[in-house]
């Protein structure tokens, strides 16, 4: 007699976002979808390159599961779903690498653009991603009002939030209402989203910004340049070897015996082997963020740096309300849990050993509210205004080269700084800024407060820099 | 030389080198971690250094005080040597990439050297049946051994298993 238990069947589908074309080095993403005949419970496996992806995934019959992850670039994507009662499903996906810019083209027309050094890559609504990360993947896009109507909701809020990040974008003919909502969502100074009436003119709009160059300049600074490296880990251990270097002197010159003489550096390896097993330091977390005065959204970078203790797994979770979770270097191999009801990460896990610093990178963007005009006057002093609706706590204003200190100011208040009383540039935060400032503008910097952040690490650091155009 | 103050002098010897080898690891390492690199390259390199040392040291010393004083003084001296730099060879393990049994592999091969050694000096002592003569070749079967171990050195070198 035979047992007659059934075997589900898992069909398993993967399709690349911008249909199939990526660049070197940058983040694109794979849209699934998984479905079972009989409900059963399956392990879903993307791996890109050093990074796999994992989803645990309650399969029903008759309903897909359909989600979009996040990868790193990579020629050769492998998706495996697996489950204990079914035999395993594996889909290669193949990625094409262009080397040279991309140019999303999503025209329900069809029509052909060309645009000099590009490679067109054309769109329908289906190819645009739902992470935010993904957009990386092309350096500008063009959207005709058909295809922008047909994105659906993660779509769109993906598209606002490369908007916010400053990607190079033309509208064909968009409706009112979402100009309107585009526009306020465009990050600097919404130079870089465009709307045209025809399709030579986006190409022409698309030409002018490049030769412009002014928002390609706007890369967000490194970690290098905000925040210096964690050395509690270095510390300790030049704290543990100076002990213990000094006790075994101190037992070498006062006893002679040969087991004093071996204990000192036995019982020290034992010591060793507790201070590697003990926990780690805590993760330290560095937000920069930007905007211009005036702007509906901030775009951020943020980088979490774990530093190592003992050799061996890490597993950490990610940040929630931080989006577009990934490893900062791409060659570090690291494994995702991604929470497939939420779309996104949940944990981390990677290998690592003392001093060694792996880092998550997220980036996003978020709301922000702050106005602030500047008129340099004659007399030698800089008229400042809140010329927003919320007031803003106290920070620091760069103009002319200087520091100066910015006072906290309600809605409609203003206040005068002396231009001599400003300070020359000496930490590596205000050289960043400045770096950061248009030589004919001023920007004003705060330090966030990041406690309605859940599960923030103690040691972090947040700042936002509002550039101000020159009045 | 009576031989506690011996045991002494070749424990202060332990600790001197691996000392130096902690400070060059540690400022290295410093250096690699304000610069953003890859610090377990340091790790490996001190790793490296602390086992040449101490072969080094252990094969002068071994053989000599084997030929000298014989066989039990010979470990003594030996183990005195190689111990002091456990608690940094750990250290630089956990920050290196070198293998757990890669690293015991060659802990262990230091041992059975502080083991051999004094017997192959304290063998030269009875097959010339003079102290000096003894000292001398031992000294000199020493230096060779170092001198092949620094040779070698190569094979150390190689990935780690």
């Amino acid at each position: 007699m035979t047992d007659a238990i059934a075997q589900p069947r898992i069909d398993l589908e993967a399709t690349p976002a911008w249909n199939g074309w990526t660049r070197p080095g940058r983040a694109t993403e794979v849209d699934i979808r998984l479905s079972a005949d009989i409900a059963t419970r399956a392990t879903l496996e993307v791996a890109a390159g050093r990074q796999v992806v994992r989803a645990n995934l309650d399969l029903e019959p008759g309903r897909v599961v359909r989600l979009q992850v996040p990868i790193e670039s990579a020629e050769g994507v492998a998706v495996s779903a697996v489950s204990p009662a079914a035999p395993p499903q594996r889909r290669d996906v193949r990625i094409a690498q262009s080397e040279s810019p991309v140019l999303g083209l999503g025209l329900v027309t069809g029509e052909p653009a060309q645009l000099d050094g590009f490679h067109t890559v054309a769109l329908d609504a289906d190819n645009l991603p739902r992470n935010a990360l993904a957009y990386s993947s092309i350096d500008a896009l063009i959207l005709d009002e058909p295809t922008l109507g047909a994105l659906d909701q993660r779509q769109l809020r993906a598209l606002l939030v490369h908007a916010a990040e400053c990607g190079r974008i033309v509208l064909l003919n968009a409706d009112l209402p979402v100009r309107r909502v585009l526009d306020g969502s465009g990050g600097c100074g919404g130079r870089a989203l465009m709307h045209a009436t025809s399709l030579p003119v986006a190409v022409e709009m698309l030409k002018s910004s490049l030769a412009a160059n002014s928002v390609l300049s706007t890369a967000l600074p490194g970690i290098g340049e905000l925040a210096s490296p964690d050395l509690v880990t270095w510390n300790r251990v030049l704290v543990v070897l100076a002990a213990y270097f000094a006790t075994a002197t101190l037992a070498a010159l006062f006893f002679s015996s040969f087991p004093v003489l071996l204990l000192a550096p036995a019982l020290a390896t034992v010591a060793v082997f507790g201070l590697l097993g003990a926990a780690p330091p805590l993760s330290q977390l560095v937000v920069w963020s930007e905007a211009t005065s005036g702007a509906e959204s901030a775009r951020y970078q943020a980088w979490q740096r774990f530093p190592g203790l003992a050799r061996g797994g890490m597993r950490v979770p990610v940040l929630q309300q931080l989006a577009s979770a990934r490893a900062c270097d791409p060659n570090q191999p690291m494994r995702f849990d991604f929470d497939a009801g939420h779309g996104q990460a949940s944990f981390a896990e990677f290998d690592t050993r003392l001093f060694r610093q792996v880092m998550l990178c997220y980036s996003g963007s978020f709301p922000v509210a702050r106005a602030i005009a500047v008129e340099a006057r004659p007399d030698g002093v800089l008229q400042v205004r809140n010329s927003g609706s919320i007031g803003w706590p106290a920070g620091v204003l760069l103009a002319d080269g200087l520091v100066h200190q910015l006072r906290a100011l309600g809605p409609g208040e203003g206040t005068i700084i002396p231009t001599r009383s400003g300070q020359p540039f000496r930490d590596a935060l205000m050289r960043t800024a400045l770096a950061r400032t248009r030589s004919d503008g001023a920007a004003a910097l705060w330090e966030l407060e990041l406690g309605g952040v859940a599960d923030i690490p103690p040691q972090s650091k947040a700042w936002l820099l509002v550039s101000i155009p020159p009045s | 030389m009576s031989v506690a103050p011996a045991h002494r002098l070749d424990a202060i010897t332990g600790l001197a080198l691996a000392g130096a080898i902690a400070v060059w690891w540690l400022g290295s390492t410093r250096l690699a971690l304000d610069h953003g690199s890859d610090a377990s390259r340091c790790a490996d390199e001190a790793l490296q250094a602390l086992l040449l040392v101490r072969v080094t040291a252990l094969a002068i010393v071994g053989v000599r005080v084997g030929a000298l004083r014989g066989w039990r003084p010979g470990l003594a001296a030996g183990m005195c040597l190689i111990a002091p730099s456990w608690p940094v060879v750990v250290l630089a393990w956990s920050a290196g990439t070198r293998s757990a049994t890669n690293v015991a592999l060659t802990e262990a091969m230091l041992l059975a050297g502080s083991v051999a050694l004094p017997l192959i000096g304290l063998a030269l002592h009875r097959l010339l049946r003079r102290t000096e003569l003894a000292v001398l070749s031992g000294t000199l079967l020493g230096l060779a051994f170092a001198a092949s171990a620094w040779a070698a050195r190569g094979l150390w070198l190689m990935p780690s298993v």
